[in-house]
């Protein structure tokens, strides 16, 4: 039987966990222009949230959606308040060293805290396996890709439609120019941090079911999460999606294809060529990267 | 020939098999220890590796304590001092500062092939000794380094093993010659996976002519789906899966797989890692049911066929870890327990950490499979190897989540399953 229906789920329900985890990395970075390093520990907490909250009182990582959200937004706060904001205006370097000590700091607190034991959460529907036109696939990647749609949609709405939509974007274009027009800056990015970790948080706690759980579980995504926020274009967050989906297409018929040693050399090679080429992403508006849209 | 040589020849055999048995048995227990001798222990205890390095260092306490009941080494506590190897560049400065601050004379650790590398060079740049319990990369022992040695098999042994189970055991149950299999090969990039995989890929082709069908490496820290690979697998129709995984991607493979229906005869992996850790069992229960690993032995093991001083070395350190963990040794307890307890039977006989007394000390040991914990032998080569069939290694299998000794049949009570692996929801 043909492979191309299980290469093409494979690369859809892999482009939706991507895009869930890209999806709140791309929103601090496009509107703080800050590259959080720390983004992947995150996602590790949101694991280790939903493991803790099945272990330990059965909950279904679904229903800890409820609590992870404000949970993590207000995590996302916390560390603003004493982490980001010290460093918001310094310099990238500053800013670099910051997020990175942060990451090293969580991932050894989690070390120390829960040990290095991988650990697993095993619901229900982990073991549930769908099959469709030749390919078979797991009822968790669904979900996630699912809540990945829906998130992205709803994210784009909001910097769209809404009131603080349009002023978080207005503090990405110029962060002077919204200050002078009266636009409280720091709360600004306070909210779009906060709100790009409750992302992450959330996806973390998507993918559970899914992936181990340990103390560098996030390193495994991170560095894809990166290359799908310079594809897609900074702050983008359709752009994310498609990104995502792109990436994911490389990784699953690159390695189809080629052999899996070759996944990361292409899309290493795709991801530098757009940095050169395009640097505001495949999907971004062109000097988007310098203005931070 | 005269009487006498021969006589004294063998008067001189006996005093020094005595004086093995003797430290073997831990010689002077009971006696009080005069002063103390400290080793450097370097194991990844933060980091990505942290899980299996505090396993090995659990292993290295529980024998450090077993060696200080049975008369320390060379008649002194031990003890250790331990430098946190997280990664090639930590392993390097931490043995540094073990030799320069605490003015260790040996160094061992490291469990992983990324780290023994960095850890051994610059122990050999300072002359001191590294003694390697666990990490098994090939090229370790093929530096020239005299000070540098490994009591484990080296990543070429376990390839070695694993082809000899497939065309040995797994082939007559298959009902197929061993040239009539076909094996797909897959592992994880590190010098560890390429190392065994490239033995057991050459032993399959030269010696046994299996059939290659896929030769495959991944990066184990960003790879995240394996359906791809699984889809092309399915479609080469593998009997045997040879894979080395390192941790999560071994839950991750064998889910996929059964998720696509991937059928194949059985799956052959190598090492304490990936299937032969405890979470693979974890994670996946009876649905993990059927890979086989080559590792240290577990449940099933006979004792009866390992020599008395080996079974009461076994013993007394599974009742050790069994109190300190609560579970039984685990591969990674079993590596830093052999190593250090070999460790003070070459102290023990050469009285001294000087190198060159050391090494002859080293080079002269000689037992038999059996003699040792884990029912290893001991004979070490010019380049600082024990030899790789004397470091007698034992195929496991997930049993209802549970790793059980499998083969060789001789060394245990239980026996394999699954041959060839049936349907997925049939293996119960």
């Amino acid at each position: 039987m043909s492979a191309v229906p299980q290469l093409i789920v494979s690369t859809v329900l892999l482009g939706g966990i991507y895009a869930l985890i890209a999806v709140g990395l791309t929103l601090i970075f496009g509107i703080m222009r800050v590259v959080n390093f720390a983004h992947g520990e995150f996602l590790m907490l949101g694991m280790y949230f939903a493991f803790w909250a099945f272990t330990l009182w059965g909950i279904d990582p679904y229903f800890t959606l409820v609590v992870a959200v404000p949970l993590f937004f207000a995590v996302g706060l916390g560390v603003y308040a004493l982490v980001m904001r010290g460093v918001i205006h310094a310099s990238h370097n500053v800013q670099i060293f910051t997020t990175v000590g942060l990451s090293t700091a969580l991932q050894n607190l989690a070390l120390v805290l829960w040990t290095g034991d991988f650990r697993f959460v095993r619901p229900w529907h982990s073991g549930v396996v769908l099959r469709l036109g030749g390919a078979a696939f797991n009822l968790s990647q669904v979900v996630a890709f699912t809540v990945a749609v829906l998130f992205t949609l709803s994210l784009f709405a909001f910097m769209k439609w809404t009131h603080a939509g349009r002023v978080m974007r207005a503090t990405a274009q110029d962060g002077e120019a919204a200050t002078l027009m009266g636009i409280d800056t720091d709360r600004v990015y306070r909210l779009a941090f906060a709100i790009g970790i409750a992302c992450v948080g959330v996806a973390g706690v998507l993918i559970s079911p899914l992936y181990s759980v340990y103390p560098t579980a996030g390193l495994q995504f991170v560095l894809l999460a990166y290359v799908v926020v310079v594809l897609g274009g900074l702050g983008d967050m359709v752009g994310a999606l498609l990104g995502s989906l792109i990436v994911a297409a490389v990784e699953v018929i690159g390695s189809y294809v080629f052999g899996s040693a070759w996944k990361e050399v292409i899309y290493f090679v795709l991801f530098i060529a757009v940095l050169v080429l395009r640097p505001a992403g495949l999907f971004g508006q062109r000097g988007a990267e310098a203005l931070g849209v | 020939m005269t009487r006498r040589p021969l006589a004294m020849s063998a008067a001189v055999a006996l005093i020094a098999l005595a004086a093995v048995s003797f430290a073997l048995m831990g010689g002077s227990e009971g006696q009080p220890l005069q002063g103390e001798y400290k080793i450097g222990l370097l194991e990844p205890l933060t980091g990505p590796l942290a899980f299996e390095g505090k396993r090995h260092l659990d292993g290295y306490e529980a024998m450090r304590d077993m060696i200080n009941e049975r008369g320390g080494v060379m008649g002194k506590k031990l003890t250790l001092v331990v430098g946190d190897a997280v990664d090639p560049t930590a392993a390097a400065s931490e043995a540094n500062r073990l030799i320069t601050r605490e003015n260790v004379k040996i160094i061992t650790g490291t469990y992983s092939s990324t780290l023994c590398g960095a850890a051994s060079e610059a122990a050999s740049r300072q002359n001191v000794i590294y003694w390697e319990s666990s990490c098994v990369d090939p090229r370790f022992n093929k530096r020239g380094l005299r000070n540098v040695f490994r009591t484990e098999i080296d990543g070429t042994g376990f390839g070695w093993y694993n082809i000899e189970f497939i065309a040995k055991h797994l082939a007559p149950r298959f009902n197929l010659k061993p040239n009539q299999i076909k094996v797909a090969f897959l592992s994880e990039d590190s010098s560890y996976g390429q190392g065994v995989t490239e033995a057991a890929r050459l032993r399959a082709k030269q010696e046994f002519g299996m059939q290659e069908v896929a030769a495959e490496y991944y990066a184990f820290a960003s790879t995240n789906d394996f359906s791809p690979i699984v889809a092309k697998f399915k479609q080469l129709n593998p009997d045997v899966v040879h894979h080395i995984a390192r941790g999560n991607d071994a839950v991750l493979f064998w889910r996929q797989s059964r998720e696509q229906s991937f059928m194949f005869k059985a799956l052959v992996h190598a090492g304490a890692t990936g299937y032969g850790s405890i979470d693979f069992g974890k994670a996946l229960g009876p649905e993990g049911n059927g890979p086989f690993v080559l590792a240290e032995p577990s449940a099933g093991l006979r004792l009866e066929a390992f020599r008395p001083e080996a079974r009461k070395l076994e013993t007394d350190f599974t009742a050790i870890i069994v109190k300190k963990t609560g579970d039984e040794p685990l591969a990674s307890h079993r590596l830093a327990g052999a190593g250090l307890w070999l460790l003070k039977v070459v102290l023990d006989q050469a009285k001294t950490d000087e190198l060159e007394k050391f090494r002859s000390a080293v080079m002269s040991l000689d037992m038999p499979v059996g003699s040792m914990l884990n029912g290893w032998g001991v004979k070490f080569a010019e380049n600082g190897q024990n030899a790789n069939e004397r470091v007698q290694h034992y195929m496991l299998q997930w049993q209802n989540g549970k790793l059980n000794t499998v083969w060789p049949e001789e060394f245990t009570t239980l026996r394999a399953k699954w041959i060839p692996l049936g349907p997925w929801d049939q293996r119960k």
